[in-house]
C-alpha cells in the first residue's frame, strides 16, 4: 500500500459507514484499541448503538479524570511516593491504565510522557517524576501552548535535559535543542546559531529545593536573535517564538499519525495537511486536532486498521481492559520494562521509536511470557471472576466461541481457518480442567503473530 | 613491548580443554537451525564484551610498579609486598589476586594498557562515568554513548532486514543499564537471567509447536504482519539455538560462584549458541575503596580475575576466543597517596585490559610517573578514546571519527 494513492478530500471526512465497512463491533474495537487500550464486550455495545462523531466526541472531550477515581488513583501513587522509588511508581500508572474511565486522556499521557520523554534513572526522584505525570495528565487534551510552556518550567525536565545547570557565563544547549528538534518543529527547522541563542534565554532556569525558579543573577539578559526575531528575550519569549513557527503543526501532525493511525509507510505533508491545519486553527489546541484525525475515514480504513505494531502497553494493559481483568500490577510494570515500554524509564530524550523497534528476538518471547506469568498469576481475575466465569456470563462456553470472543476482542486482523484449528489442537490436552484451557487458549492467541498488530 | 615465557598458547589451550572439547554444539544443532542462525546474519562476527569496575579501581595496586620507591613511600599501609608481587618484568606485577590473568599473559591473550585517561579528569563516579561512556563532556549535548552510536551505524547498515532479529547488543545484570550502550535507534535489552530467551511455563511445548507451525502462512499483503511472522520465527530459532546451549552446554571449566563469573557463564553461552549479538556489557561493583582497602580488594580482583580468565579459557575451547575481546575498565583510577583510613581517594588514569585470542600480549604505552603527579594523581599517557578508536576500527571493523566525536591515534592492540 501506498500513501499515495489515498485520496486525500475522502481521507479526513467524518467517517461514514457503508455495507463494505460497517460501523460495527470489529471497527468500535479498533477506535478504543487506538483511542484507549481496549474495550470490553458491554463498551462496544454501547458505542455501536452510537454514532462514531458522538463516541469520539465524548473520548476527547474526557479532558479532566473522573473524580472518584483520581481520588483512588491519587491515593494509591502517595503511598508508593512515601518509598521514594520510581520504579514503583510504575506500578501506579499501569494501575490508572488499566482502570481509568477516561481512556484517551490516559493514552496522551502516555504519548506526552514518550514526547516529553524524561527518565527517571537521571532524575531519580520519584516525587518530581510524579509532579510531571500529573501536570502532562492535567494538559494531555488542552493547549500545546501551555503545555510547552510548563514543561519548560518543569523541575524533572529542567534536570533531565541540564537546563538546571544553565548558567550565563556557560549556556547549556540541550534544553534548547530538543525544545526545537523534538519537541516542536523537527530536525532542519532551525540552525545551530538558534540553538545557542535560544540556550541563553533559559540561562538561570533551575531547581531549587525541588522547586523551578528563576535565578535572575545567572540569566543572561542581552539581546538574542532566535528564528529570525531579536530582543531582550527570557525563556517564555523563547518558548512562544518557537511555538509560533509553522513548521510546528506539520510535526505533531506527523507524530499523532504514526501514533494513533499508523506505523508505515510514512504520510506525506500532502496529507497531513488538514491535519496540520485544523491544529493550528484552532489555537494549537490538541483536542479537536485529535477528534478529526480519530473520526476520520482514514482512521476506519485499511490504512489504519491493522497497521501499527502494539507497544507493550497497548499489548498488555489493552488485553487486560478487554477482559476487564485486575492483576498484580508490579508484575505488569516491570514487564512493561523488561519489553522496553519502562513507564518513567523512556529509552533516551527521543522517548519511544515504536513501531518495529519494539521488535526482537528476546520482546517476542518475553511478550508471550509475560502474559503466561500474568494468567497464571492467582492474583489475576475478570472482572472479579475465573476466565471460565466471565466468558460464561457472556455465553461464551465452548473454544470455538471463546476463539471468536477473544478474536474480536483482541485481533485487528483475521484468523485463518487453519490458525483456529491449529488453535483447538494446542490447547485440547487441557479438556477436562476448563479454566485452564480458557487461559491456555488467551495464553496462545496473545502469542501470535496477529496479535502483536493493533 | 611483547611478553614471552615459557608457556605457549598451545599449552594454554591443552591445559583448559578436555578431550571433549569439540562438544562445542555447533556439531548438535539439527540442520534447519543452523540455517536460521545463518539466515540471522554472520555467526563469525566479532565480538566485544566490556567489564566495568564500577566505583574507580586502585590502578596501582592492580598493575603494581613494584620495583618503584616512590610507590612504596606513596603507601605506607597499603603497597603491595614486592614479595606478594606476581611480576611481569622488572618493573610491574600483578596483585597476588590476579594469578589468572597472569596465566592469560603468559598464553599470550591478554594486552594491560598503561595509563589510561583524559585531559581534566573529573574525579565524580558519575561524571566520569558518563565521560567514559558517551565521551562528551559535560557541557555537550549527549543524548547516546560511545556504543549505542556504532549500534547505530551497524543499524542503519541493516535498515531493510525483513525480521527482528537477534538483539544487537545485551546487558547483563541487575543494575541501571549503563548509558555507552544508550542509543538513538536501537533498544538494548538488560537481560538478567538466560530463561528470557525462552519460551517459558507449562505450555511452553505446545505453544512452540503451535508459534512454528504457523509461521508457514501466507504472506497477507501487510508487510507489518510478514515482518512479526519472521521475526517469530527467528525468536524461535535463537531461543532453540540458546535452549539447547544452555542444556547441552559442556565446559571444562568451572565458573566461580560469583555473580560476575555467572553473567560471564550465560554470555559464553549465548555466544557458543551463534547468536549474532556482537556487543556484551556486565558491571563489576564495589571498588569505591576509601576505607580498610586491602581486604575488599583482593576480593574483587580476585573475582575479576579469577572470572576473566575462566571465560577466556571456556571460550578457547569452544573455539571463540579470536573472535571475542573482552574489555575492563574503570571510571579512574585512585590517588597515588594512600589515605588516612587504609583506603585511597578518587584519583585519575588505570590501567586497561583486553583479553582474548588475538590479544598482542603485553604492555602497551608508558607507566605513568609516580613522581609527576597532576593534582596527587597519575597523568595518563593514553587518552581512553584511543583504545575505542583501536577497538572500534581493528576490532569491530569501522570507522571511529564519528562514534568518537573526533579523531584519535590508535594503538597497536590486536594481532590480525
Amino acid at each position: 500500500m501506498n500513501a499515495m494513492i489515498i485520496d486525500l478530500d475522502w481521507a479526513w471526512q467524518p467517517f461514514e459507514s457503508t455495507a463494505d465497512r460497517p460501523w460495527n463491533h470489529a471497527l468500535a474495537a479498533h477506535l478504543f484499541r487506538r483511542a484507549g487500550f481496549g474495550a470490553d464486550n458491554e463498551q462496544l455495545d454501547a458505542a455501536t448503538k452510537r454514532s462514531v462523531t458522538d463516541v469520539v466526541g465524548d473520548l476527547v472531550t474526557a479532558n479532566i479524570q473522573e473524580t472518584n477515581f483520581r481520588q483512588v488513583a491519587d491515593t494509591l501513587a502517595a503511598t508508593i511516593l512515601a518509598g521514594g522509588d520510581p520504579q514503583q511508581l510504575s506500578a501506579a500508572w499501569v494501575y490508572r491504565m488499566m482502570l481509568t474511565p477516561t481512556q484517551l486522556l490516559e493514552k496522551m499521557t502516555l504519548f506526552w510522557h514518550g514526547h516529553f520523554a524524561t527518565g527517571a534513572e537521571k532524575v531519580k526522584d520519584a516525587h518530581m517524576m510524579w509532579q510531571q505525570n500529573q501536570f502532562l495528565r492535567e494538559h494531555a487534551l488542552g493547549e500545546f501552548r501551555e503545555l510547552v510552556q510548563a514543561i519548560a518550567q518543569d523541575p524533572a525536565m529542567l534536570i533531565y535535559l541540564d537546563s538546571a545547570i544553565n548558567r550565563k557565563a556557560h549556556p547549556n544547549e540541550n534544553f534548547a535543542r530538543e525544545l526545537m528538534e523534538l519537541f516542536c518543529l523537527g530536525e532542519g527547522n532551525y540552525s545551530e546559531q538558534d540553538v545557542q541563542e535560544l540556550a541563553r534565554c533559559f540561562t538561570g532556569w533551575e531547581v531549587k529545593n525541588k522547586k523551578f525558579r528563576k535565578n535572575r543573577y545567572q540569566h543572561d539578559d542581552g539581546t538574542k536573535s532566535i528564528l529570525g526575531q531579536s530582543g531582550n528575550y527570557d525563556g517564555e519569549d523563547g518558548v512562544r517564538i518557537v511555538v509560533e513557527q509553522p513548521q510546528l503543526e506539520m510535526f505533531l501532525a506527523r507524530k499523532w499519525y504514526r501514533f494513533f493511525l499508523s506505523d508505515e509507510p510514512q504520510p506525506t505533508n500532502e496529507l497531513l495537511q488538514p491535519l496540520a491545519d485544523t491544529f493550528r486553527k484552532h489555537n494549537l489546541q490538541v483536542a479537536p486536532a485529535l477528534k478529526m484525525l480519530l473520526s476520520s475515514n482514514l482512521f476506519f480504513s485499511e490504512h489504519a486498521v491493522g497497521r501499527k505494531i502494539k507497544s507493550p502497553v497497548d499489548s498488555v494493559i489493552g488485553t487486560l481492559r478487554c477482559l476487564q481483568a485486575t492483576t498484580n500490577t508490579e508484575m505488569v510494570a516491570s514487564g512493561l520494562l523488561q519489553l522496553g515500554q519502562g513507564l518513567f524509564y523512556p529509552p533516551n530524550v527521543k522517548g519511544w521509536d515504536g513501531g518495529r523497534a519494539w521488535i526482537d528476538s528476546s520482546t517476542l518471547l518475553g511478550r508471550s511470557n509475560l502474559f503466561g506469568k500474568i494468567l497464571e498469576h492467582k492474583s489475576t481475575r475478570f472482572d472479579g471472576l475465573s476466565l471460565v466465569d466471565y466468558l460464561g456470563s457472556r455465553d461464551v462456553r465452548n473454544l470455538d466461541d471463546a476463539i471468536e470472543y477473544f478474536e474480536l476482542h483482541l485481533l485487528a486482523v483475521p484468523l485463518s481457518e487453519s490458525t483456529r484449528t491449529q488453535l483447538q489442537e494446542t490447547v485440547a490436552s487441557h479438556v477436562k480442567e476448563p479454566e485452564r484451557q480458557f487461559r491456555a487458549l488467551l495464553h496462545a492467541m496473545t502469542s501470535l503473530p496477529q496479535f502483536q498488530l493493533g | 613491548m611483547t611478553h614471552s615465557s615459557c608457556f605457549n598458547r598451545r599449552r594454554f589451550l591443552q591445559s583448559s580443554v578436555a578431550s571433549a572439547a569439540a562438544l562445542g554444539i555447533g556439531a548438535a544443532i539439527p540442520d534447519c537451525f543452523v540455517a536460521a542462525a545463518e539466515s540471522n546474519g554472520k555467526d563469525d562476527e566479532r565480538i566485544l564484551i566490556v567489564v566495568q569496575l564500577s566505583g574507580g579501581n586502585d590502578g596501582l595496586n592492580t598493575v603494581v610498579p613494584y620495583s618503584d620507591d616512590a610507590y612504596h613511600a606513596a603507601r605506607p599501609k597499603l603497597a603491595i609486598p614486592t614479595s606478594d608481587v606476581i611480576k611481569c618484568n622488572d618493573e610491574l606485577g600483578f596483585h597476588p589476586s590476579l594469578g589468572g590473568m597472569n596465566d592469560l599473559l603468559h598464553a599470550g591473550m591478554l594486552t594491560i594498557v598503561n595509563g589510561v585517561g583524559y585531559e581534566h579528569p573529573n574525579r565524580s563516579h558519575f561524571e566520569s562515568m558518563d565521560i567514559w561512556h558517551t565521551c562528551r563532556r559535560k557541557d555537550e549535548p549527549r543524548p547516546d554513548g560511545w556504543l549505542g552510536r556504532f549500534l547505530d551505524q551497524q543499524h542503519s547498515a541493516q535498515q531493510n532486514s525483513t525480521s527482528g532479529g537477534d538483539v544487537p547488543a545485551l546487558h547483563l545484570g541487575h543494575e541501571q543499564q549503563p548509558f555507552a550502550i544508550a542509543s538513538n535507534h536501537v533498544r538494548v535489552p538488560t537481560v538478567k537471567e538466560l530463561s528470557q530467551f525462552q519460551l517459558q511455563g507449562s505450555d511452553s511445548q505446545s505453544l512452540r509447536s503451535l508459534l512454528s507451525e504457523h509461521q508457514v502462512t501466507k504472506a497477507s499483503g501487510n508487510e507489518l504482519l510478514s515482518f512479526l511472522q519472521s521475526s517469530t520465527a527467528s525468536a524461535l530459532a535463537a531461543s532453540e539455538r540458546v535452549t539447547k546451549a544452555a542444556k547441552q552446554y559442556l565446559s571444562d571449566v568451572t565458573y566461580p560462584d560469583t555473580a560476575l563469573a555467572q553473567k560471564l557463564r550465560v554470555v559464553a553461552q549465548l555466544i557458543d549458541a551463534g547468536l549474532t549479538t556482537r556487543v556484551y556489557y556486565v558491571q563489576h561493583d564495589g571498588f569505591d575503596t576509601h576505607a580498610q582497602q586491602a581486604a575488599s580488594h583482593a576480593v574483587l580482583l580476585r573475582e575479576w580475575s579469577d572470572a576473566v580468565s575462566v571465560l577466556v579459557r571456556d571460550l578457547a575451547a569452544h573455539g571463540h576466543d579470536d573472535r571475542v575481546c573482552v574489555m575492563t575498565f574503570s571510571e579512574f583510577g585512585r590517588r597515588v597517596a594512600e589515605n588516612a583510613s587504609e583506603g585511597t581517594d578518587h584519583g585519575a588514569a588505570g590501567p586497561m585490559f583486553l583479553c582474548g585470542g588475538r590479544a598482542v600480549a603485553g604492555f602497551v604505552g608508558r607507566q605513568p610517573s609516580l613522581t609527576q603527579l597532576q593534582d596527587g594523581d597519575l597523568k595518563h599517557e593514553s587518552d581512553f578514546r584511543q583504545v575505542y578508536a583501536s577497538v572500534l576500527q581493528s576490532w569491530l571493523g569501522t570507522e571511529s571519527d564519528a562514534i568518537l566525536g573526533g579523531r584519535y591515534e590508535t594503538l597497536k592492540l590486536f594481532n590480525t
